[in-house]
């Protein structure tokens, strides 16, 4: 189908600002700037394939630290107990924990962005839902691999399935770690095929237009996928479906993962307002992890940079500093109301997380998550700074790892039993393991770079079709036809 | 279909001490902080010694501990007297519902509060979910001593390998042993018949124990005097251990 | 009719594959016997063809209802029949509520997804009818025509634009 991509006639001079708006327009916007389809495959293509030797030295490295930092430290942990981690009493749990929410948070971006704008159909999500969609899956990997190592004894982890035994025995469904496990394998394998389908017609493309073992290897997963009117239409519909039905899903799962904490008898952790509050984080750290991955992919991969401009960044920064607000405001209602409440351990746990020995972590809480985002990216220039806007998002993250920390092994030292308060907290194979699950998150997404097109092609093509530049008096105004 | 036991709809419906069957009731008048009860439940329920390093760091298993605070500032420091704190047995017990594998299960016939060992993976979620902090978790294999010290193990009581999650069993298996010995000669188990390993090595008797549901035993009476406390009693949890307090006991506490 | 042939109409743009369709109506050729393949999404209006029959929704209620069921009994179901007490009440209906919600959406999107690999046909790595070129974004008309039509078709498809008209050979993809 070509694409009509020359420029509206200019029949006057005086227009000639118009034509300025209009060359800007295209310039700027990845949607006014159509290419003809043969020539998007073939860059997509080409950033899979075009693949220097400093990748394979990156990559390799990253392997190394999976296998030592990860495995291998998991692995002794698992051999050895549990008392390698920095857990003790009252610290029952602590950084594993941590760090399953911190993935968990992470993998919920890949959902908002490519299920919550595909609803209303926000059009610069087009180029990034994929790579959005990709973090979600190796994100929940990532949670997965934490909580596995949270567990006292994993290689029982099976124990959790919902299968029936010869002891009579099923499983205690009103336990929110059971909603916990259902919750978050249905958003995994939800996530999944959700990242699946809309990458069937561009592995047919792939399969297209690629030979030796790649094109076996694509040939197998795109199906058989033609792109007859039916395929289209039972995809378009499926597509439909999930789009609405993972937000559900989304919303459950850290809603779920909050009550983990609120449901539990303790001060600080008994609160309300912990569901929203947990998804309006997850969507903080989230979205600023989209953010850095944005960013890096348009440096790093090759013909990157057609597909995401400072539109993109542009409008990434806006939703952080969206989310950052609201983040804000339950962080404040959470705290406003336990501190009003007046309950003396509730009192003490306050105190504790700003005065306590981790108080300095509190403040670099809300420094990162709430004073750097307000104070840069109310800026159209700062937002469109790709420098700018990683550091924003790598603190948001920072932060958003330290609100964790704050709710789960700080909150932990204040109990009601003054006898057993804990003060002494230190970190030990959780580090490794978690410097594990970064760089395996890291190298996954690098492999899957190199093999599945990052780029949803034809959702890029059906919405340059969907835009024109139409005029409105003298002014270039584009327009969002709906072709669904 | 297994036959249904008889479970209220709602927390409310149970009456207060209704449920409860074994008891403890504990006089802080009488205790004088020797941790008798301490060393005595260790060697019972073969708790093993973490070292010392563990125990620094907060990872001591010891399924009774005595509590002591300061209250004010120092100089003008006062002590509270001596509580040893272990578990509640809690008829309505918050961390039983939080075990996703029903590790933590209420047995019907004693009316307390069971840890089941081989259940258990380890997530720890009950000893979070405790508000009184009474569960101890196993970080290492810390049974494993060498020969010969290994034969001072108890045989009536399992020992727990690493992962797993232990705690206060109102010494389970003396009660088995006298309900077994007063079924074989057909009658009530007897008021005293009974003692934990914390209640027999107390050298005061400042640790009672009996049945509740006999409003003539010794620990029913305790538990109806007005010295009468029980822990954190306003969340609900219906603790099977009372204290008694009254007396003054000057900066000594 | 005796013989059926298949014929492979490749168009470049949206505009003649749609007169195309008109135009093979007019020679003969009921809409079912025309497929259409495109790189893009083409919705049937586009091309002024019949709306496509999906099952897709139904698949996603059954999974729906299916797991609804499924998570009541989970929840409800198994501690009537292994009663096991804690926390000294029986299992109510908020945690019912979680599981349900959980297994619903999942056997809702389990099937959803199996829905368009079933109606789809999905996967299928026989020899079937196809170019390379539609992935480019090029419109194709698959057309099944009796052997007196053939040539008359292809004639209308170049005359209307048609970037190649040929015998349609299923190859391997």
């Amino acid at each position: 189908m070509a694409i009509s991509a020359s420029a509206l006639p200019h029949a006057h001079a005086e227009e000639h600002h118009a034509h300025d708006h209009e060359a800007e327009l295209r310039r700027e916007h990845l949607m006014l700037d159509p290419k003809p389809r043969g020539e998007l495959n073939a860059m997509v293509m080409e950033s899979m394939t075009s693949t220097s030797w400093k990748f394979w030295v990156v990559a390799g490295i990253l392997a190394v630290i999976v296998a030592v930092a990860l495995f291998g430290a998991w692995g002794y942990m698992i051999s050895e107990g549990l008392y390698l981690s920095g857990k003790n009493r009252p610290g029952y749990w602590s950084l594993f924990l941590v760090h399953t929410v911190f993935w968990v948070g992470i993998s919920h971006a890949g959902t908002f962005v490519s299920a919550l704008l595909r609803v209303f159909k926000v059009e610069f999500r087009r180029p990034f839902t994929r790579a959005a969609e990709l973090m979600t899956t190796f994100a929940l990997a990532q949670a997965g691999i934490q909580i596995f190592a949270h567990m006292g004894r994993v290689w029982l982890a099976y124990w959790m399935f919902p299968i029936p035994n010869q002891r009579q025995l099923w499983v205690n469904f009103q336990s929110p770690l059971m909603w916990d496990f259902l919750a978050i394998n249905t958003y995994l394998l939800a996530s999944t095929m959700y990242l699946f389908l809309p990458l069937i017609p561009d592995l047919a493309m792939a399969r297209d237009r690629s030979t030796g073992w790649r094109k076996s290897v694509y040939r197998i997963l795109a199906l058989g996928f033609r792109g007859t009117e039916a395929e289209w239409t039972h995809l378009r519909i499926a597509l439909n479906i999930f789009a609405f039905a993972i937000l559900p899903v989304m919303f459950s799962v850290h809603t779920i993962v909050s009550w983990d904490f609120a449901v539990a008898m303790r001060p600080g952790w008994s609160s309300t307002i912990f569901g929203p509050y947990f998804v309006i984080g997850a969507l903080q750290s989230g979205v600023a992890a989209v953010g850095m991955v944005v960013i890096v992919i348009r440096y790093t991969m090759k013909h990157m940079d057609y597909f995401i401009r400072k539109e993109h960044f542009d409008a990434i920064g806006k939703l952080m500093l969206v989310i950052s607000m609201g983040w804000a405001y339950f962080f404040f209602n959470d705290y406003m109301i336990q501190w009003y409440g007046g309950d003396s351990f509730t009192d003490a746990l306050l105190h504790f997380h700003e005065a306590g020995p981790g108080g300095w972590i509190w403040f670099m809480m809300l420094i990162t998550n709430v004073a750097i985002p307000w104070l840069v990216l109310w800026n159209k220039a700062w937002r469109r700074n790709p420098v700018l806007l990683f550091s924003v998002g790598l603190l948001i993250n920072v932060g958003m790892w330290a609100e964790r920390y704050i709710i789960v092994p700080v909150s932990l030292q204040i109990n009601r039993m003054p006898f057993l308060w804990g003060q002494d907290f230190r970190p030990g194979i959780e580090v490794p393991i978690f410097i594990g699950t970064v760089a395996f998150f890291v190298l996954l997404y690098m492999l899957a770079s190199r093999f599945l097109p990052l780029v949803p092609v034809w959702e890029v093509q059906e919405g340059q079709m969907a835009h024109s530049i139409r005029r409105y008096g003298k002014e270039p105004v584009v327009s969002v036809a709906e072709l669904e | 279909m297994a036959s249904l036991p008889k479970i209220p709809e709602y927390k409310a419906e149970w009456a207060e001490g209704e449920a409860g069957r074994w008891g403890i009731a504990i006089d802080m008048d009488l205790c004088t902080g020797c941790q008798a009860c301490v060393a005595a439940c260790s060697m019972e329920n073969n708790v093993p010694f973490v070292g010392e390093h563990d125990a620094g760091y907060g990872r001591q298993m010891a399924w009774i501990r005595v509590e002591r605070l300061w209250e004010g500032e120092y100089p003008e420091v006062k002590a509270t007297p001596f509580q040893p704190v272990m578990c509640q047995q809690c008829g309505a017990a918050p961390c039983e519902a939080v075990c996703p594998v029903f590790a933590t299960v209420h047995s019907q016939a004693e009316q307390i509060n069971l840890q089941v060992y081989n259940r258990c993976v380890g997530t720890r979620y009950c000893a979070n979910n405790c508000p009184y902090v009474a569960r101890v978790f196993n970080w290492a294999d810390y049974s494993n001593y060498p020969e010969p010290l290994a034969n001072q193990f108890n045989p009536d009581v399992t020992v727990r390998r690493r992962g797993v999650m232990e705690k206060c069993t109102f010494c389970i298996q003396r009660i088995h042993k006298a309900t077994d010995q007063a079924k074989a000669e057909g009658r009530e188990v007897r008021d005293g018949e009974v003692q934990p390993a914390c209640a027999q090595a107390c050298p005061a008797d400042a640790i009672v124990f009996g049945r509740l549901d006999d409003p003539e035993s010794k620990v029913s009476k305790l538990s109806k005097d007005k010295r009468a406390i029980k822990l954190l009693e306003d969340l609900g949890t219906q603790p099977r251990v009372t204290y008694l307090k009254g007396g003054y006991h000057g900066n000594l506490g | 009719m005796t013989e059926k042939n298949l014929l492979l109409a490749i168009f470049e743009d949206i505009d003649p594959a749609a007169r195309a369709v008109d135009k093979l109506r007019e020679l003969g050729v009921t809409d079912e016997h025309v497929t259409v393949i495109s790189g893009t999404p083409i919705t049937e209006a586009m091309l002024g063809r019949k709306p496509q029959w999906s099952n897709v929704t139904r698949f996603a209620l059954g999974g729906a209802f299916v797991g609804l069921c499924v998570g009541i009994f989970l929840a409800y179901g198994t501690p009537q029949l292994y009663p096991i007490v804690v926390n000294a009440r029986w299992i109510g209906v908020p945690p019912t509520i979680v599981v349900m919600f959980e297994l619903t959406m999942l056997l809702m999107l389990i099937s959803t997804f199996l829905g368009v690999f079933l109606d789809s046909r999905f996967p299928n790595y026989t020899p079937t009818e196809y170019v390379p070129e539609i992935s480019d974004g090029r419109i194709a008309l698959l057309i099944e025509c009796a052997g007196e039509l053939e040539r008359a078709v292809e004639s209308a498809m170049h005359a209307i634009g048609a970037e190649s008209v040929k015998r349609a050979q299923a190859e391997a993809l």
